[in-house]
């Protein structure tokens, strides 16, 4: 118990100090959401007064804090371009990015462990240097640029779908899903080359171990050894590989959303970073942080859910 | 007759030139019989050992005369019908109690694993009841709780015992022990080859004992063979090998046994 407070306050801390590391990056970066608002033609005595009139005069650590203060009241501020309140428009995208991200995942798992299984049963035959190859392959091929391809070939050429034709999950959540498809294959395969090379070698290497040899002398099938046996012991790299996914798509799926004109977080992130809009680009930086602590988190109880002997202390 | 070893050999492929690593090894062994295999090691005793468990690896190597168990040569039987006799006929335990057991997975399912390949018409509560009463009878206390535990928080005495019940749970006709106490502190060593023996009488199991350390080969074998350079040597009545040498190198090794003089 006492560790989860540990780690609770560990949690807590690290948010502060990506929060403040965030203003601190909009104090340098020239340009604030003044300036921004009433674009290059306007006065500097007009800024001035827009700057006064939004409080941006004020000195840096009082608007951090009465920022800070306002967060844990749970008001996360107004945007400076939408004028609307931060808490609503994230929420209304977090669906958005959580589907894609859940469904890049589940693609991800389904392909990447039957497939590692099959290269590892039959290392070094020709199916398994095809998969090799075709790993090192997608692993080298960046997401987007598979998500132009696929909207190329199955947009424009095949006419599978509407290039752009995104539809609120709020409308039709099927037609949603539906849409969601293509670019969670384009988020997955990457991740998915990934998983297998990091899964075959794991097995691979657990397959000279003893039990191994223990499995076999009991007269279990090389298929029932793998999944009884090995799987479970080499999981353990993966899991970690997928706990850093999971945040890299939530966070890192802009150019992906960007590409198939979906408006999830990374998008919001985008604008309000080009417009200073610093409350928003705070809650969406804040809640990509939380992420990535609470996937390491998750990793460190399933390895303990694995691996009885960490379970020890 | 259980087994019959007929001008066995092995030459491993996986060099620029074929390596011979057993050659003309024959021998048999009766149901119910202790048979010592002792030889430094490179003696290929283990790779005797594995061969008749069929745990050899498949490429690169030739496998040479015949391995009969019950008339079946064990050394050209298809993959399946060996899988048939492994962990159920033929079971095996190994030198290194620490790692032969799965890190991730219950005693109590490993014990049962041969049951749930080979018994496939008992149910859960079967194999646990079989499985528990394999544990008390290679006397570990308390079988329920170690059904329950993992390997970690086992000794290594108690992991080798964890692998007998583990391989006894079938029933098997030979139990193959390769270095099984070499592992292991002297006087876990000493109760270990008391279990084996009691084993040996109670089930009617024989034993293939392997180790390089003469003196345990002498006090748990009915009749003993002498491996060097993956030759045999030697074989004959334990007391006969041990009180009348024949061959140069049998009493070559049995003179490097330390006495102490009282």
């Amino acid at each position: 118990m006492k560790v989860y407070l540990r780690k609770a306050i560990s949690m807590l801390l690290t948010l502060l100090a990506v929060s403040f590391i965030v203003f601190a990056a909009f104090e340098i970066i020239p340009g604030d959401a003044a300036s921004s608002r009433l674009g290059s033609n306007a006065t500097q005595a007009s800024v001035e007064a827009l700057r006064h009139e939004m409080g941006l005069d004020r000195p840096f650590l009082l608007r951090y804090f009465s920022w800070l203060g306002g967060c844990f009241r749970g008001n996360l501020g107004t945007s400076y371009s939408y004028h609307m309140p931060v808490a609503g428009m994230i929420l209304e995208k977090i669906p958005i990015t959580v589907t894609l991200t859940i469904l890049s995942m589940l693609l991800t798992m389904a392909v990447s462990v039957p497939l590692a299984l099959l290269s590892a049963k039959y290392a070094n035959s020709r199916l398994d240097r095809a998969v090799y190859a075709g790993n090192q392959f997608l692993m080298a091929v960046p997401s987007f640029f598979l998500g132009i391809l696929m909207t190329w070939v199955f947009g424009m050429v095949l006419r599978w779908f509407k290039p752009g034709g995104y539809v609120s999950y709020k409308k039709d959540f099927g037609a949603f899903l539906g849409y969601l498809i293509l670019p969670s294959v384009a988020i997955a395969i990457p991740k998915c080359a990934m998983s297998v090379k990091l899964l075959r070698s794991a097995i691979l290497s657990e397959a000279n171990r003893d039990y191994v040899r223990t499995a076999y002398s009991r007269g279990l099938s090389t298929m029932e050894v793998l999944y009884r046996h090995v799987l479970k012991n080499a999981l353990m790299p993966l899991i970690t590989f997928w706990g850093m996914a999971v945040a890299d798509m939530i966070a890192g799926s802009i150019v992906v959303e960007q590409v198939f004109n979906i408006p999830g977080l990374g998008r919001i992130l985008l604008t309000s970073i080009a417009n200073r809009d610093y409350p928003v680009v705070e809650a969406v930086i804040l809640l990509i942080a939380a992420v990535v602590l609470l996937m390491n988190l998750l990793v460190d109880l399933l390895y303990r859910r694995i691996d009885p002997r960490l379970r020890a202390e | 007759m259980l087994l019959e070893c007929k001008d066995f050999g092995i030459e491993f492929h996986d060099h620029d030139r074929p390596e011979r690593a057993v050659e003309g090894v024959s021998f048999s062994l009766d149901a119910g019989e202790i048979l010592g295999i002792v030889g430094e090691s490179g003696s290929g005793k283990s790779l005797t050992a594995l061969a008749i468990a069929g745990l050899l690896p498949r490429k690169k190597l030739k496998k040479e005369g015949e391995i009969l168990f019950d008339g079946q040569d064990v050394l050209r039987m298809d993959r399946k019908a060996l899988r048939e006799l492994q962990g159920d006929e033929i079971c095996m335990i190994f030198q290194e109690p620490m790692t032969a057991l799965n890190p991730t997975m219950r005693i109590g399912l490993q014990v049962e694993e041969a049951l749930r390949i080979h018994h496939r018409e008992m149910d859960a509560a079967a194999r646990r009841e079989r499985a528990l009463s394999c544990l008390a009878d290679v006397e570990l206390p308390d079988p329920e709780q170690v059904y329950e535990s993992y390997p970690h928080q086992l000794s290594g005495g108690m992991r080798q015992r964890v692998m007998i019940a583990a391989a006894m749970v079938g029933g098997p006709q030979l139990l193959i022990a390769d270095e099984p106490t070499t592992a292991l502190d002297v006087t876990v060593q000493a109760q270990i080859i008391k279990l084996l023996q009691k084993i040996n009488r109670k089930e009617k199991v024989a034993i293939l004992f392997i180790s390089h350390d003469l003196s345990l080969i002498r006090q748990i074998s009915h009749r003993v063979l002498v491996m060097q350079n993956g030759r045999l040597v030697e074989q004959g009545e334990v007391e006969e090998i041990f009180e009348h040498p024949c061959k140069d190198y049998t009493k070559q090794l049995l003179s490097a046994i330390p006495r102490v003089e009282l």
